[in-house]
């Protein structure tokens, strides 16, 4: 059932670019099979997103419109996912389930620690973008970055508006339960030709109402972003999600979607932080789509929340792309992190590298990662490599790891590979050897087991704040 | 007891001064011995006090001449192993099967021996490796009990053993490492840490001995580093541990001659009357860099004979066959 609707997803999109959809909407309503599946307890989050996002946005803007629609259509059809859902097999949501899921209110007071050095950032707190808490000074002429709300009227809204159904749309509840609820979209528009990757973009999702651990009360909330980086354009993103005046461990719901169009030639680079409450759920989904020749760098640097999903899907949509994907996760006491990713290549000469690391260092710790990349008939000559390592600290710590190719051309070099362990006992006597003790061997093996995916993170005052914070995250545990 | 006596009969020298048959005895040598060796000894150790105080980096306490301490002092022993006894932890086998070696300060023994005779073991069990255990005999280091430290405490102690092959650790840089491996020592002494700029200080001169250039600093312990250059980082190590005794475990192997002359050269910059070496190799190739006053023949987990330089040519000559047969 999941693995169906994968593959009808993936084909869809295949020929996608920023023209107008073709019609689906009618395809999702005529199926009446489909809408016999509503699942009451999805029925009901999406009865109290209804209300919320009714009261909350006075007119809505057409292209937000557009987006609930297309949701809206695809959501009544999804259930809650069960563990029997290849998907999500060892991602237990039953925290989720069993929590009183309520929208997140609107945020009111905007308080100073919401504020960021950040020299261009977009702060969106719950969902909403918060102008008093964004500026962007180095964003090149014509570009865009705000709400959509506010996008002036003219070619960049046109082109947006036609091509909305078509990027909006995906056959996850999680997505489309965003879609759904999602309160505002912030859109970053960054015209053919132009650059801003001397200073980032800062995009910073703050989560602000949240509930008491314990309380059983999980406030909800859908923040929603959409990139376009045209011709031979370059962007570099940093997405930072945490949680403010959370406290130490309150409960919430983020459940984000961030989608991003790399046109043709186009550059982007992607940090993606996510710091959340150790009590707080995380469900995030990235969507990139890449024409010909664009290049997408990701690092993603996961430590926060209880459960913790992001699901990466790249879809490429011409030859000669440059997709690099890096992770690393740290799973302690109690927590989930679960990356699923699949990357799909369609186009001749694409080139992608994929390296995973996680640690677990507690004992109710847990990892999932299943990392699909398909190269499918046309992707002759592709060179795709993923590499995936666990480092599981404590006994009964858990990893569940699905690396996979699925490989149809027959003119390309691939490799994966797995490997989970512990600590290397020769590593650790080396330092031992040279004097150094065992604890501080461990913390520095641990650390340097991340580092690498550390490094890679491209601007040196993130690299250093996000090193020294996983940093103490692993030598205090 | 009896195990040192068949050694002694074993061995081809009228009686090696290294490997005494009781702990007292060596501090009353036969005065045979002092005069047979010092020539050797008070030659190197002049060119070693002359070459280091051009390197003018590694502390020496005594300043007196070389032939006063030999003659006057007895030279303190540094090491001392009796019958000592190990497994393999994992399959129990054994491996050493009453190892007998005395090192006194200055001095360079080389252990040489076949493949699996217990030679790498013998240098793993004495910095204290997981993978053995000991199960008989007593080690003493500076008159310590060296079994009963672990590992870090040995090194703390001035034990140090270059590694036959190095691991790599990815994600740790050179500097980061030495650092860390300096600043335990010192803390362990009661002594101020150092800064990374400091200790680069402190280094410099020790990357020029061992001719290594700074940016290996940069780079990850031993990660992709070439089979000389792990080995010159294993001296390069030690130049900053500044060990008394230090096991060298195969330092000649997958080094070209080049190669080898440069380790080689680098460990005769670190020598000092105070400290001693201990080689562990296949070839007499290395000893003619590094002069051994002592090799030992290991064989089926013990030291079968003892001789002087000597012997590494006969056996380079005529083999294993023919020395232990002898």
């Amino acid at each position: 059932m999941a693995y169906c609707c994968y593959s009808n997803f993936s084909s869809t999109l295949a020929p996608l670019r920023l023209r107008p959809p073709p019609r689906r909407k009618s395809i999702a309503a005529a199926n009446p099979a489909s809408v016999s599946l509503s699942d009451p307890f999805v029925l009901d989050i999406a009865d109290k997103l209804e209300d919320s996002v009714s009261t909350s946005s006075s007119s809505s803007f057409s292209l937000l419109q557009k987006l609930r629609d297309s949701s809206s259509q695809s959501l009544l059809s999804q259930r809650w996912p069960s563990p029997k859902d290849e998907l999500y097999r060892f991602t237990d949501t039953s925290f989720l389930k069993s929590s009183q899921i309520l929208p997140a209110s609107p945020p009111s007071i905007i308080s100073p620690s919401l504020s960021s050095p950040a020299s261009n950032i977009i702060t969106l707190v719950d969902g909403h973008v918060v102008p008093a808490l964004s500026r962007i000074p180095s964003l090149p002429a014509g570009a865009f970055a705000g709400s959509a709300a506010d996008i002036p009227p003219g070619a960049l809204y046109e082109h947006l508006m036609a091509a909305a159904g078509e990027l909006f749309h995906n056959e996850d509840l999680f997505w489309n339960l965003n879609g759904f609820g999602a309160p505002d979209l912030a859109v970053v528009y960054i015209p053919d030709g132009e650059r801003m990757i001397d200073e980032p973009l800062h995009l910073r999702f703050c989560a602000v109402d949240a509930a008491e651990a314990g309380s059983g009360r999980l406030p909800l909330s859908n923040p929603r972003v959409l990139v376009v980086v045209g011709k031979q354009a370059e962007l570099a993103i940093v997405e930072e999600h945490l949680g403010v005046e959370s406290g130490e461990g309150n409960s919430y719901w983020s459940n984000s979607v961030v989608e991003i169009v790399v046109e043709e030639g186009g550059k982007v680079s992607h940090s993606y932080v996510q710091k959340q409450s150790v009590n707080a759920a995380h469900i995030k989904w990235t969507l990139v789509r890449q024409e010909k020749r664009s290049s997408y760098e990701l690092v993603e640097i996961s430590t926060g929340g209880k459960l913790s999903r992001h699901n990466l899907h790249v879809q490429q949509l011409g030859p000669d792309t440059t997709t690099e994907l890096s992770a690393f996760h740290v799973a302690q006491g109690d927590q989930i992190q679960d990356l699923h990713s699949k990357l799909v290549l369609d186009h001749p000469r694409g080139y992608s590298r994929q390296l995973h690391k996680c640690i677990v260092s507690h004992s109710t710790g847990h990892v999932v990662f299943d990392g699909n990349i398909k190269v499918n008939r046309f992707a002759q000559q592709t060179d795709a490599g993923q590499l995936t390592r666990t480092l599981l600290l404590a006994p009964r710590a858990t990893a569940n790891v699905k690396p996979n190719l699925q490989i149809i051309a027959d003119d390309v070099k691939c490799s994966h590979g797995a490997a989970i362990s512990d600590l290397e006992e020769e590593q650790l006597f080396y330092f031992q050897a040279r004097g150094i003790d065992m604890k501080t061997a461990r913390d520095a093996l641990v650390f340097s087991f991340g580092s690498e995916i550390l490094a890679r993170i491209p601007f040196e005052s993130y690299r250093k704040s996000i090193s020294n914070q996983v940093k103490e995250l692993l030598t205090t545990s | 007891m009896t195990a040192r006596l068949c050694f002694s009969s074993l061995t081809s020298l009228p009686n090696p001064p290294s490997i005494s048959s009781s702990s007292s005895s060596t501090r009353v040598h036969p005065n045979s011995i002092s005069f047979k060796l010092p020539s050797r000894f008070r030659y190197r150790n002049a060119d070693r006090r002359r070459s280091y105080q051009i390197a003018a980096t590694l502390t020496v306490d005594s300043q007196t001449s070389g032939e006063k301490t030999l003659d006057t002092d007895r030279p303190r022993v540094l090491l001392e192993v009796k019958d000592l006894t190990a497994i393999v932890a994992e399959s129990r086998q054994e491996i050493l099967r009453g190892v007998n070696l005395t090192i006194n300060e200055g001095e360079v023994h080389a252990i040489m021996g076949k493949n699996g005779s217990g030679k790498s073991t013998f240098s793993k069990v004495l910095v204290g490796h997981p993978d053995y255990e000991v199960t008989g005999g007593t080690v003493s280091f500076k008159g310590e009990d060296l079994l009963n430290m672990e590992p870090e405490t040995r090194s703390h102690a001035g034990l140090f053993m270059s590694f036959q092959t190095p691991v790599e650790i990815p994600g740790v840089s050179n500097m980061d490492f030495l650092l860390m491996a300096c600043n335990a020592r010192r803390e362990k002494r009661g002594e101020p840490t150092l800064s990374p700029i400091e200790f680069f200080g402190f280094l410099s001169p020790k990357l020029a001995a061992v001719n290594m250039n700074p940016r290996f600093l940069d780079r990850n312990v031993n990660e992709g580093f070439s089979g000389g250059e792990k080995k010159r980082n294993e001296i390069l190590q030690l130049a900053v541990l500044e060990a008394e005794l230090a096991i060298l475990d195969e330092i000649d192997s997958g080094l070209d001659v080049d190669a080898l002359q440069d380790v080689a050269k680098a460990v005769n910059g670190l020598l000092t009357p105070r400290n001693s070496i201990l080689m562990i190799t296949h070839y007499q190739r290395l000893l003619d860099y590094i002069k051994p006053n002592y090799v030992h023949i290991m064989e089926a987990g013990a030291i079968v004979r003892t001789g002087d330089f000597s012997l590494a040519k006969q056996l380079e000559k005529e083999g294993y066959r023919a020395i232990s047969s002898a």
